[in-house]
């Protein structure tokens, strides 16, 4: 077995929140080893939609998903002796991501700048909805106020109604993501040079940042044109062959289509039968097919209606048509594709239940693929992090454990 | 090598072939993170945008779009900052061999292409890795690169579909042919793809390895969305569409606030919170002993969000959020990405926007790179886009070292060039007239 690209890597995850949590995760992924630090209480997110309603703290879906393969240390923040242990993990380990409001590990000597002077080396990566500076530095947050505010919302949804979230928790996870690919980068310069450095990340501005964002910004500074929402059969960048585009219900579910401007045109006549409309005169030019696209999405509507999404999505292969079928979550993991590549891997939790759960986000040909762990219990590594981290004594634990430090 | 360069990937020089936005925007972010990035393009096949006849809805400049509509384009502006041009024609043998003598100084190779693309020019990770045997190359095609669908065409569209996204986003109370256009997942193989890059570089230095990074666009996004691939499982009911609201909190909701489309996001996260949302919000409705538990709440949720919106409505979005805020109460505005981004005191105290001049769009304020870096200060470096082959004398004469006659040669056989050829014109896959 071949190691991650990351092996050897200690990452202290002191995050109580989403992205920061889900970013030390992916760094996990591949290969550094996830020490995931928690307060007595436990991680807030152990308890969020917990499904089962069975009393357990650990059966939260998001939980398992974030901490799967990490271990888990819990420990007395509030405490003088708690907040020195955290200084000397923090000085055996690589890389520190922690998602608290700017200034919180200041007062407790355990910011970027206090533990530089015990570890040079350290990256510290700081996750936090609006980051480090600025007037929203301290501002409450979830997943649809953030979004709000990353120019995201306002283009989801119909022009005459309220702005929409999408469905996930799409805003923090991308912040997540982009915040463990800066973390890896910093760990190659470090390679080479030694040095750490401090991560500022805000997850508006990855979000307010992303290229769907930036790319409806620029025609409004070069030109001034507005970013409203917009009807379903159109996009912001206009009408493309509009009869045919967006979601459109067919005899299993939906099928989402693309089709990108007018040289679509014959692949979509041919695709639906209908060789005949492309020299028709109400239909021969892209202008009058979008005046005539309520005749041409009946058309296009009833060549739909009796097949299934696998039928389409043959056909849409076929004729060269962007387009992909609308699955439902639950039909996610049966997908032939995600089979055939192994995606997901059946995982055993510690109460006996085999999940499926997701696996890499990308292979890397010559490290080796990830075995997802279960997510940890709470402390469940406590005693093994003290011994192979700070050499400690059995009894030097056993008193943290009295005094009910750890 | 450069060591103790300030920037994470100074040391690097990647080559990229890519459109539209999941390969550019992975080269956007290694750019702004110090990384050489060369784009190489061809005068033969244009990625930007219409130019034959340019739309009337491209967004350039002043509407204008010039003499050069390829180096006017807004969207690929935006997303080519921090990048090198290189125009090659892959499909000569001047123009391939010109390509692997880069690949023989360069430590990245990475093509967001249909799969087939790169083989096609005989240039699959084999080939080029009898060049550089050290060479990290990754391709990123929608599915993958093996399986039944490797060769399956896709776009962000796709992926948000295939993935359960689309299923669960939109109105709950309308069919799902309501759902908008825009698809966020290609983003995610970006992100990925520069984590991917990072993480090979890291095991290159220590092995002297390179490898081949197979990123399949879906799965890349599907570790977004674990949690509720995890709620099929785990419980007798499937998860539905929800609109703006989430089963911990209510309420929760995104209302009018005065003006044209301005709107305020609130949740109500906690009994603490709504303690306080009442007392500011001052409606003696909301005092019923009804509302006093979550579930009370959401059974009731339509009700409140009509009380909530009566006391937004003719109030300023931003009196709302800091009054709101100052009560530590989780809200939002509903910023759009155009006046209202560019206007956000926060974004600007941050520098998120960079005064960007570009040598023929012009002087424009531009979204800046994401990443801020004690070690430079949090200070971060926006270059303009490239202009088509801006590069090309500084890649082939300082890079490659050719001779001025061999460059002159490459010129007379279009090899290279600033100016795309009768054509080229890929029409208006991205723009088209309003």
């Amino acid at each position: 077995m071949p190691f991650g690209a990351l092996e050897e890597i200690i990452v202290l995850d002191l995050s109580d929140r989403l992205a920061a949590s889900f970013c030390a995760k992916t760094l996990g992924l591949y290969g550094c080893e996830v020490i995931k630090v928690e307060s007595l209480e436990g991680d807030p997110l152990r308890q969020w939609t917990s499904p089962t309603q069975n009393g357990q703290v650990d059966d939260s879906p998001i939980f398992l998903h974030l901490n799967a393969g990490k271990k888990s240390i819990s420990m007395d923040l509030h405490s003088k002796k708690g907040q020195s242990l955290l200084a000397d993990l923090m000085k055996v380990s690589d890389v520190v991501i922690e998602s608290q409001k700017p200034g919180h590990w200041e007062e407790k000597g355990l910011s970027y700048n206090q533990i530089k002077n015990i570890n040079p080396s350290i990256i510290f990566t700081s996750v936090t909805p609006y980051g480090q500076t600025g007037p929203y530095k301290n501002f409450a947050y979830d997943e649809l106020t953030l979004f709000a505010m990353t120019g995201a919302m306002n283009r989801e949804g119909l022009p005459d109604r309220e702005p929409l979230r999408y469905a996930g928790e799409i805003a923090q996870y991308f912040a997540g993501n982009a915040a463990a690919a800066a973390t890896a980068s910093t760990l190659f310069k470090r390679t080479l040079t030694g040095e750490g450095d401090w991560l500022d990340i805000s997850i508006q501005e990855c979000m307010a940042g992303h290229p769907h964002q930036i790319g409806r910004r620029a025609p409004y500074i070069y030109a001034g044109e507005p970013d409203p929402r917009s009807q379903p059969r159109t996009s912001a960048s206009g009408a493309r062959e509009p009869y045919a585009v967006g979601t459109f219900r067919c005899k299993d579910g939906y099928f989402s289509f693309l089709p990108l401007g007018p040289r679509m045109w014959p692949n979509i006549a041919k695709m639906i039968n209908r060789e005949d409309l492309m020299t028709h005169p109400k239909y021969d030019d892209t202008i009058k097919r979008s005046e005539n696209k309520d005749e041409l999405e009946a058309i296009f509507q009833a060549w739909l209606n009796d097949k299934t999404r696998e039928e389409i999505f043959k056909a849409v292969q076929a004729a060269g048509v962007p387009g992909s079928p609308i699955l439902q979550p639950e039909e996610v993991h049966k997908n032939e594709q995600f089979i055939a590549r192994d995606f997901f891997q059946d995982v055993t939790h510690p109460n006996g239940q085999t999940l499926r759960m997701t696996g890499d986000p990308f292979r890397l040909s010559n490290t080796a693929n990830s075995q997802i762990e279960p997510a940890p219990t709470l402390g469940q590594n406590t005693t093994q992090v003290l011994q192979n981290l700070l050499q400690m004594s059995y009894d030097e634990i056993e008193t943290l454990t009295t005094e009910k430090i750890i | 090598m450069k060591l103790g360069a300030s920037k994470p990937l100074s040391t690097i020089r990647a080559l990229e072939l890519s459109e539209i936005w999941a390969g550019p925007f992975c080269g956007c972010l290694m750019g702004d993170m110090g990384a050489e990035i060369i784009k190489v393009e061809s005068i033969q096949r244009i990625g930007r945008g219409p130019i034959n006849p340019p739309s009337n809805a491209g967004g350039y400049p002043d509407d204008d779009p010039g003499n050069d509509p390829w180096n006017r384009q807004s969207n690929f502006n935006a997303i080519n900052r921090n990048k090198k041009s290189l125009t090659l024609d892959l499909k000569t043998e001047q123009g391939l061999n010109a390509f692997k003598d880069l690949v023989s100084q360069s430590d990245i190779v990475f093509c967001n292409y249909a799969r087939t693309v790169m083989e096609n020019f005989g240039l699959s990770y084999d080939e080029v890795r009898k060049i550089k045997p050290d060479i990290i190359y990754m391709l990123m095609p929608g599915y993958g690169n093996t399986g039944p669908y490797a060769d399956y065409r896709s776009m962000g569209m796709a992926i948000d579909a295939i993935t359960g996204h689309s299923f669960l986003r939109g109105y709950p109370d309308m069919d799902h042919s309501s759902n908008s256009l825009v698809h966020h997942p290609d983003a995610v193989a970006a992100t990925n793809g520069v984590m991917a890059i990072a993480s090979a570089l890291v095991h290159r230095t220590k092995t002297g390895e390179g490898q081949f990074i197979d990123m399949s666009q879906a799965e890349s996004f599907m570790t977004h969305l674990g949690e509720i691939y995890l709620e099929n499982q785990m419980q007798s009911f499937s998860r539905q569409r929800r609109g703006n609201r989430h089963p911990d909190f209510a309420p929760q909701g995104v209302y009018k606030c005065s003006g044209e489309d301005n709107w305020i996001a609130i949740s109500i996260k906690s009994e603490a919170d709504w303690s306080k949302f009442k007392a500011t919000v001052a409606n003696n409705h909301l005092n019923s002993d009804v509302f006093d538990t979550l579930s009370g709440r959401q059974q009731n949720h339509d009700q409140i969000d009509k009380i909530i919106n009566e006391w937004t409505y003719s109030q300023d979005r931003y009196d709302v959020l800091n009054r709101l805020q100052s009560d530590e109460i989780t809200s939002g505005v509903v910023l759009d990405c155009g006046a209202d981004s560019y206007a956000d005191p926060h974004l600007n105290e941050r520098d998120f926007f960079q005064i960007v001049e570009h040598p023929s769009a012009g002087i424009y304020p531009m979204t800046g790179p994401i990443f801020k870096f004690e070690s430079s200060n949090g200070h971060v470096i926006h270059n303009p886009a490239p202009c088509l082959g801006q590069d090309n004398m500084y890649v082939l004469k300082e890079v490659l070292g050719y001779g001025n006659d061999k460059i002159t040669q490459f010129e007379a056989n279009e090899i290279i060039g600033t100016v795309p050829l009768p054509g080229s014109d890929m029409g208006g896959s991205r723009r088209v007239a309003k």
